[in-house]
């Protein structure tokens, strides 16, 4: 498991500290009652209810994380539709849109009568490699400070750039990285 | 189960010489958790009362559960309501109301219900007058899902609850959707709190009908448009729901699909579900039905 | 993927059988068992306190009234008993509104006040059923312990009765009887229910119920049961004690002169037979040439007036309570 220090701007999610795959005392955070046997999964979601994005990207995004992470592996069981309701309160069919989003994009698949399965994972970078891409994005971040543009403008300029890359590369399926639902201009 | 859950066409209900609702035109499928919101006034309870049977109708009609008439045995049968204020009968324990609800219904969960009583800690022999707000309204609610209904109607249910009441509300109410595939149809004047649980909005303003949807739909169909104020007048014939001008910068709120190109020189923001409803509630002239609906309705269809 | 299940549903809306009636009966119990314990102590004591005087009565009766008319019996009778058994049965007659007014009017009322019936109308019972069964159930107990007591009163006012001091037409002897007393309640309760209806307020239906059955009961006392059957006429001067007089006047010659009560009839007294003070004025006037007409209804009639009155005033009960279920279905929110 990566204990790497990788700080977006999603907090770190799940357990870390799950060593061996044993399950949790009450499932995947339900209301109570006991769960059937067996189900349990490795993370847990959250809500971030100002956060302006729409709440089964919300889902979809911290699988994705928690994938690229490693919290989640191939063969892993996400949290039963059930579980987030009852621990979240939002509507069942959110839950479905999200994995229904993860089973279009690939990541997961559901097993009728069982639950929604991790399938595949992102494609993960070696360390070395992100440690080097790190450096190279803090010196880039020192060069724009020192240009005069403040937190709000780098993320603003950021955030175009990832736009005017994706369309280059031609994407409408394929979107892989963390993106909100609409087109956005620079503020 | 096919056939649209609740569905009127025409209603309306009128107290003495005003009209509380009219026109009233809806078609909500099952499978979903509508939002009923609107101001205060706006004749949300009398939709909900029209539906369960409580009230007749002055115009129109009103079917429930894929063609039963409101208010027949059949549709009593598979509707539960909680009232606003959730109504109890203050000096009956909550072990006398489970064994009332018992008796008053064909079917009835009696170990589900209790399950549900001790995990939220409600002393079944204690008297319903001297609950809580919160434990009030979970023992009313959890009469209402005991009876297994298929439609579940909630006036105004959170008014009185704090936050944590309220989330453990909803998340009972959206556990019991998950298990059981109940419909629920519930009012509220706060929207905010309906965002993340409804995904079909029908809005209600002045006893019509605005704006009646899937969430998703609703919220694909409309972005704000953000440039300035002085080309915002150009765009007076596109379906402008609403605009906000400033000196120099204006925002306007349009019905525009996904493909529609975004005029040049402005940007294209996809729009909240608060932002949404507000936007229609300021504008009493618009309306977003299903179908081709114009943009401006006429005051009488 | 876990997909919503839809539920199995087994009951189709064809053959939909209604929730059983006798449900109800645990309902209607535990909701109205105050009112009921209510009603069975207030009756209850009642019948303590009359029970333990008919002993006294029948004891007084035994040793005294052998003849019927010896004095030990007459100040029996009318000064000790007489007087009390006046003021018991002037204070029963307030027992059939009270019942039927506190049993009855807050059935619909309190509902309709604090919103429950948001609740109990949109349950699988459906509303009329639900009505209609708390009523009838309320009626009968209620009714059922209306009649108890009244057997009860009657064995304590059959001493009286056996002296000749009760006479059957009075009200308060006849609106205590076996069936009227039921009746009354019984029409009280539906009052009760149908106000309670209307109103849908606990306090001020109980006020209107209460009002409404004391017009009706002066109105049947006062006017309507002297006319159940058409009275009999005779012109003699002696009717025996029992019968009740409906009306009193005088001819001469066949002649309608004066009736016997008003100016008129003082006014020929003092003419005719001025200053003689030891003959009354039916002798009197007999003396001049009057006849004295009266028309009135025997002591022997009291039982098909019972029943007649019983019968009228149970068919209003039902048309009373029928109209409450009625406007419950039509009514609501």
């Amino acid at each position: 498991m990566y204990s790497c220090p990788m700080t977006i701007d999603k907090p770190v999610i799940g357990r870390p500290d799950d060593a061996a795959g044993s399950p949790p005392p009450d499932g995947g955070g339900g209301d109570g009652g006991t769960p059937p046997a067996g189900s349990w999964s490795p993370i847990e979601f959250r809500l971030d209810a100002a956060s302006g994005v729409p709440t089964y990207l919300q889902l979809v995004h911290q699988v994705e994380h928690a994938l690229r992470l490693g919290y989640l592996k191939p063969g892993d069981q996400l949290p039963k539709v059930r579980d987030v309701v009852a621990a979240l309160a939002i509507n069942p069919n959110t839950v479905l849109k999200a994995y229904r989003e993860l089973e279009t994009k690939g990541l997961a698949a559901g097993r009728p009568g069982q639950g929604t399965f991790v399938r595949a994972t992102l494609s993960q970078v070696a360390l070395p490699e992100l440690t080097a891409l790190r450096k190279a994005l803090l010196g880039w971040l020192t060069t724009a400070a020192a240009a005069g543009l403040d937190e709000d403008g780098m993320v603003a300029l950021f955030t175009s750039a990832l736009r005017d890359f994706h369309d280059r590369r031609g994407g409408t399926g394929g979107r892989r990285g963390a993106a909100s639902g609409g087109t956005e201009g620079v503020a | 189960m096919t056939g649209n859950i609740v569905e009127t066409s025409g209603l309306g209900k009128r107290y003495g010489r005003t009209w509380a609702l009219r026109e009233c035109t809806l078609a909500l499928p099952a499978g979903h958790v509508a939002a009923l919101v609107g101001p205060n006034g706006a004749g949300k309870t009398t939709l909900l009362n029209l539906a369960v049977g409580l009230a007749e109708p002055t115009a129109g009609a009103v079917t429930v559960l894929g063609g039963l008439a409101a208010g027949s045995a059949a549709a009593l049968d598979g509707i539960a309501f909680v009232a606003q204020d959730t109504p109890l009968y203050k000096n009956l324990s909550a072990a006398d109301m489970l064994h009332l609800t018992r008796n008053l219904n064909r079917r009835f969960d009696r170990p589900y219900a209790e399950a549900r009583l001790a995990e939220l800690g409600i002393p079944l022999n204690r008297k319903a007058g001297k609950l809580s707000g919160g434990q009030q309204a979970q023992l009313a609610l959890t009469l209402a899902l005991g009876r297994r209904p298929r439609l579940l109607v909630l006036d105004e249910p959170m008014a009185m609850l704090d936050p944590l009441a309220r989330h453990d509300f909803m998340a009972i109410v959206l556990t019991a959707m998950a298990d059981d595939g109940v419909s629920v149809l519930l009012s509220s004047h706060v929207l905010a709190e309906l965002e993340r649980v409804a995904d079909y909005l029908i809005l209600l303003s002045r006893g019509r009908v605005q704006v009646a949807g899937e969430v998703d739909g609703l919220l694909a169909s409309h972005r704000v448009l953000t440039g300035p104020t002085a080309e915002a007048d150009k765009y007076a014939e596109r379906p402008v729901v609403h605009a906000q001008r400033g000196q120099a910068q204006a925002h306007l709120l349009v019905r525009a699909s996904a493909g529609d190109p975004v005029p040049p020189g402005f940007q294209a923001h996809p729009v909240g579900l608060e932002e949404l409803a507000m936007a229609y509630l300021r504008e009493p002239g618009a309306g977003a039905l299903p179908g081709p609906a114009p943009m401006r309705q006429e005051a009488a269809r | 993927m876990t997909a919503l299940r839809t539920p199995a549903r087994p009951e189709r809306d064809a053959g939909l059988r209604p929730v059983p009636w006798r449900r109800m009966a645990w309902v209607t119990w535990r909701q109205h068992r105050t009112a009921l314990g209510g009603v069975a102590v207030f009756l209850g004591a009642l019948a303590v306190y009359l029970w333990l005087t008919a002993l006294q009565l029948h004891h007084s009766y035994a040793t005294a009234c052998h003849p019927a008319s010896s004095l030990g019996c007459a100040m029996d009778f009318t000064g000790r008993y007489g007087i009390t058994s006046i003021i018991v049965s002037i204070a029963l007659q307030a027992v059939p509104p009270l019942i039927g007014g506190f049993a009855g009017a807050p059935v619909l009322a309190r509902e309709l006040e604090t919103g429950t019936f948001r609740y109990a109308w949109t349950q699988g019972f459906g509303r009329r059923r639900w009505t209609l069964g708390k009523l009838v159930l309320l009626a009968v107990a209620v009714t059922a312990a209306a009649e108890a007591f009244s057997v009860l009163f009657s064995w304590y006012d059959q001493p009286l009765f056996a002296a000749g001091y009760a006479v059957p037409f009075s009200p308060r002897v006849f609106d205590l009887g076996e069936v009227a007393f039921a009746a009354w309640t019984l029409a009280a309760f539906a009052i009760g229910a149908l106000a309670g209806m209307l109103i849908r307020r606990v306090v001020p239906a109980i006020a209107a119920t209460l009002a409404v059955y004391a017009g009706l009961a002066f109105a049947t006392a006062l006017w309507l049961r002297e006319h159940y059957m058409a009275p009999l006429l005779t012109s003699t001067l002696n009717l025996p004690g029992s019968a009740s007089i409906v009306n009193q006047w005088y001819t001469k010659g066949g002649k309608f002169a004066f009736p016997a009560r008003g100016t008129q009839i003082v006014d020929a007294v003092s003419r005719l037979c001025p200053g003689i003070s030891n003959l009354s004025s039916a002798q009197c006037l007999a003396r001049h040439g009057y006849t004295q007409w009266t028309s009135y209804q025997p002591g022997s009639r009291f039982w098909p007036f019972q029943w007649i009155e019983g019968g009228w005033l149970l068919a209003l009960s039902l048309l009373l309570i029928a109209g409450a279920v009625w406007l419950v279905r039509r009514r609501a929110a």
